[in-house]
């Protein structure tokens, strides 16, 4: 195994750590990672993360979750389907997409994203009073 | 927003614009799924990133990647060994989850994903 197999085995880990406190599938981070560090052109840094994302990767992390019933099922599954459906027209459409413009339009979605989550961060449970969140 | 009947329908609807934003980009949809969930359909924020692993322990993306593979756009060796970090690392993460409020966590995440999709763009398109 060579130091650069490690890197590589690395970069997972992190991106795993984010899968875990965010409740993502991890590819949003991978696929910058795999583009800067690993050199890889945006097309195939995008292939090789939807790989990455296809076995049950976070199935350790939700069942942290579901311990805690943090987890609404039915919910979860109709999204699955949503993804299923989604994810084959997305596919088709980017491999049409050179890969300077892809690369463009995903900084775009991260920024999308970006602001999404930054948007959510409110506190919402009533006991604490805002603005007094001790993290 | 949506109560009853019409809840589960619009959270398809909703999951499905994720998955062509996933395809297109070659994640998983989470990071949208999950504000998604808190800001449209009321999950608290917990709730929300659960049911968002939920989706996506089936291999979701099995039709955009045979897209991609097909394309000869897919590096195997590699992605294996992504694979067991992400598995680790995803243990660790919801631990460190349950344990603290992640408001501050998320802003954070937040800029940093901005400026990297900032990066991303001035290098495609400058």
């Amino acid at each position: 195994m060579s130091l650069g197999h490690i890197e590589v085995i690395a970069l997972g880990l992190a991106a795993g750590v984010l899968v875990g406190l965010m409740g993502i599938g991890g590819g949003i981070v991978l696929v910058p990672l795999l583009v800067y560090l690993l050199h890889m052109d945006q097309h195939m840094a995008q292939g090789t993360s939807i790989m990455v994302l296809l076995p049950p990767t976070g199935v350790g992390a939700l069942y942290l979750y579901w311990k805690q019933r943090h987890v609404d099922l039915q919910a979860g599954l109709v999204c699955a389907a949503g993804f299923l459906l989604g994810g084959f027209f997305g596919g088709r459409w980017a491999i049409h997409i050179n890969s300077k413009n892809l690369q463009g339009l995903f900084g775009c979605f991260l920024m999308i994203a970006a602001l999404l989550l930054w948007r959510k961060a409110k506190p919402r449970q009533p006991s604490k009073p805002p603005g007094k969140v001790h993290v | 927003m949506f109560e009853g009947r019409l809840r589960l329908p619009a959270i398809f609807i909703a999951a499905c614009m994720v998955g062509v934003m996933a395809g297109l980009f070659g994640v998983g949809g989470g990071v949208l799924l999950v504000p998604l969930l808190v800001l449209i359909f009321n999950f608290d924020q917990h709730r929300a990133q659960g049911t968002s692993l939920v989706a996506l322990v089936p291999p979701t993306g099995v039709l955009a990647f045979a897209e991609y593979y097909r394309a000869g756009q897919v590096n195997l060796l590699d992605g294996f060994l992504i694979m067991p970090g992400i598995f680790l690392g995803a243990l660790a993460g919801s631990q460190l989850a349950q344990n603290f409020s992640g408001a501050r966590m998320r802003r954070v995440f937040a800029t940093f994903l901005f400026l990297i999709g900032l990066w991303q763009v001035i290098a495609a398109w400058k």
